[in-house]
């Protein structure tokens, strides 16, 4: 559990990234922050694994202050994947994958042999393990961003845009490979991004974030979509421009959804059991 | 116009009309005649003198002439390989002890660059020549060429290294803090073999100002290719013939030191750009 008790981060020059933040994230839980630049989503997420330490307030790991942490083990032990992968373009990318565990202690021989399952984890032909990052397509080095982030078996993963600087299409494979990923790792992951929709579609729970760290609301993207908390919100989620509003046409005896541009998303059918999430 | 030098060259400039451009013809080939006639008239100086006479430049197909150069050649070769050894490396740490955090460490190496680079190498070389003796500190003569080399190179390069450090992409040492590296993890596994690929080219210029700066061994008389060539026109009077075979072999060592650091580069480039 990762919990947030009002957080702040006041830099030197006077600017004010974080004001109050107070947040738990429970484990195994997807959490999406999501706000505009300047929201200080990126500051929040930074304060996990202390690359920011907060000016107040505490940000505790299943119960210890992170402040007391040593920063290097702290990262070590947590997952992190940023925007264009960050990966090390020197290095080939077994290197890249096998940099942390090596670190850790773990030899040489294994490290490698663990790297080439993950790369399969991540969708990545393992055959390109002897490559360098800069001959791969940018979804592939996120997927080798996620690798890496994973290779040490982090019980929290941390994303920073991860997907922000691929093209649509890949970025809608690399949510779905994640959405797997998750599904069969169970890990806590803490993600960012200004793109609600990738919010909805990867958060348990999504925070949506005012500048400032300001919290307009949080919950579950049903819960965000159903009842949006003021202007703000709905104008984030695209309520008030009718983008997600969806009615029911009746053709041919079957109920079509139909969304506001008269296009076809799907069939209606009635829920069978329990209701399946949007 | 489809080049980026002539891009360039457009932002500054406004490209020249017709008008411009035949005048800027016209100033080509007057400078190219005016060269020429220069080149020319030095050569026929040099012909009408008897300079250019075959007994005057055969000598140096002689053994005993290419073996007493040659000798200079290997006094060259090692001192500036000795140099460059203990030069690079210390530049390397000069240029992280200015980037330290520590203010004190920052400061002395920040003194110590300038005050290397600020000074002529012929001002250390008599420093060791003449001044450090006077106070019973005396050098064998080779270190007395090769220490001051290392001086002012390490100094030079120093500031090679520093600036390569800081065209690594920030990115990176966010990167390797992010994934638990250490901040001398950081620098050494992440931050400095980028840097040095991206000063490669650099640091090859700087492996051929000091193989320049190794002619000043005839002040201290370490048999380098210079001294040798000093030498050799006491002896024979040859002034001319023996400075010029002299620059060629500088020459040519540059050219071939130049290509290598060519090949060097293609190859690293060929296995993993930066990105």
């Amino acid at each position: 559990m990762i919990a947030f008790e009002n957080v702040g981060k006041t830099y030197p020059d006077g600017t004010t990234a974080v004001e109050d933040f107070s947040l738990e994230i429970a484990s195994h839980e997807a959490v999406v922050l999501v706000g505009t630049s300047g929201s200080g989503k990126t500051t929040l997420l930074r304060m996990i694994n202390r690359m920011v330490d907060p000016s107040r307030g505490r940000v505790a790991i299943d119960g210890e202050d992170v402040a007391g942490l040593d920063p290097v083990r702290l990262r070590r032990s947590i997952g992190y994947v940023m925007q264009a992968s960050g990966l090390l373009p020197h290095r080939s990318v077994l290197d890249n994958v096998t940099t942390v565990p090596v670190l850790r202690g773990t030899s040489r021989r294994e490290a490698r042999s663990r790297a080439l399952e993950l790369l399969e984890t991540v969708g990545l032909d393992p055959a390109l393990a002897r490559r360098y990052p800069s001959q791969l397509s940018g979804g592939q080095q996120q997927r080798v961003g996620v690798a890496r982030a994973l290779a040490a078996d982090p019980n929290i993963l941390l994303m920073d845009e991860p997907f922000g600087a691929v093209d649509p299409i890949v970025r809608a494979d690399l949510q779905q490979e994640m959405l797997r990923i998750q599904k069969e790792l169970h890990k806590t992951i803490v993600f960012v991004t200004h793109d609600i929709d990738e919010a909805f579609l990867l958060g348990d729970r999504v925070v949506l974030l005012r500048p400032g760290g300001v919290v307009a609301q949080q919950g579950t993207p049903q819960e965000i979509l159903a009842a949006p908390a003021d202007d703000f919100v709905r104008s984030f989620v695209g309520a008030d421009r009718g983008t997600r509003t969806l009615h029911v046409e009746e053709i041919e005896g079957r109920r079509i959804v139909v969304d506001a541009d008269g296009r076809a998303a799907g069939v209606l059918e009635p829920p069978a059991g329990g209701a399946a999430r949007a | 116009m489809s080049t980026r030098s002539a891009s360039a060259t457009q932002v500054l400039f406004d490209a020249p009309g017709p008008r411009g451009r035949a005048r800027i013809r016209l100033l080509s080939v007057l400078s190219v005649l005016a060269i020429a006639a220069v080149l020319g008239l030095g050569l026929w100086q040099f012909g009408r003198n008897g300079q250019l006479a075959a007994d005057k430049w055969l000598p140096y197909l002689r053994r005993d002439y290419l073996a007493f150069l040659g000798e200079g050649l290997l006094g060259t070769l090692r001192a500036t390989a000795v140099a460059a050894v203990v030069a690079f490396p210390f530049g390397l740490l000069l240029a992280l002890g200015r980037l330290s955090r520590l203010r004190v460490l920052s400061a002395v190496a920040a003194a110590w660059i300038e005050f290397f680079r600020g000074i002529p190498m012929l001002l250390v070389v008599y420093a060791f020549l003449l001044a450090l003796p006077a106070y019973g500190v005396t050098f064998p003569r080779f270190w007395m060429l090769v220490i001051p080399m290392i001086l002012v190179s390490s100094a030079t390069t120093a500031e090679v290294f520093r600036a390569g450090i800081r065209a690594v992409d920030r990115g990176q040492h966010e990167a390797g803090a992010a994934i638990g590296l250490t901040s001398g993890q950081t620098m050494s596994a992440v931050i400095l073999p980028q840097a040095v690929r991206l000063v490669l080219p650099s640091l090859v210029l700087a492996l051929v100002s000091l193989l320049k700066d190794s002619t000043l061994g005839y002040v201290v008389s370490v048999n380098e290719l210079q001294f040798q060539g000093k030498t050799m026109v006491s002896i024979t009077r040859y002034l001319v013939q023996t400075y010029l075979v002299v620059s060629g072999i500088y020459i040519v060592l540059n050219i071939l030191l130049t290509r290598a650091a060519h090949l060097l580069d293609a190859r690293m480039r060929r296995r993993a750009a930066t990105g």
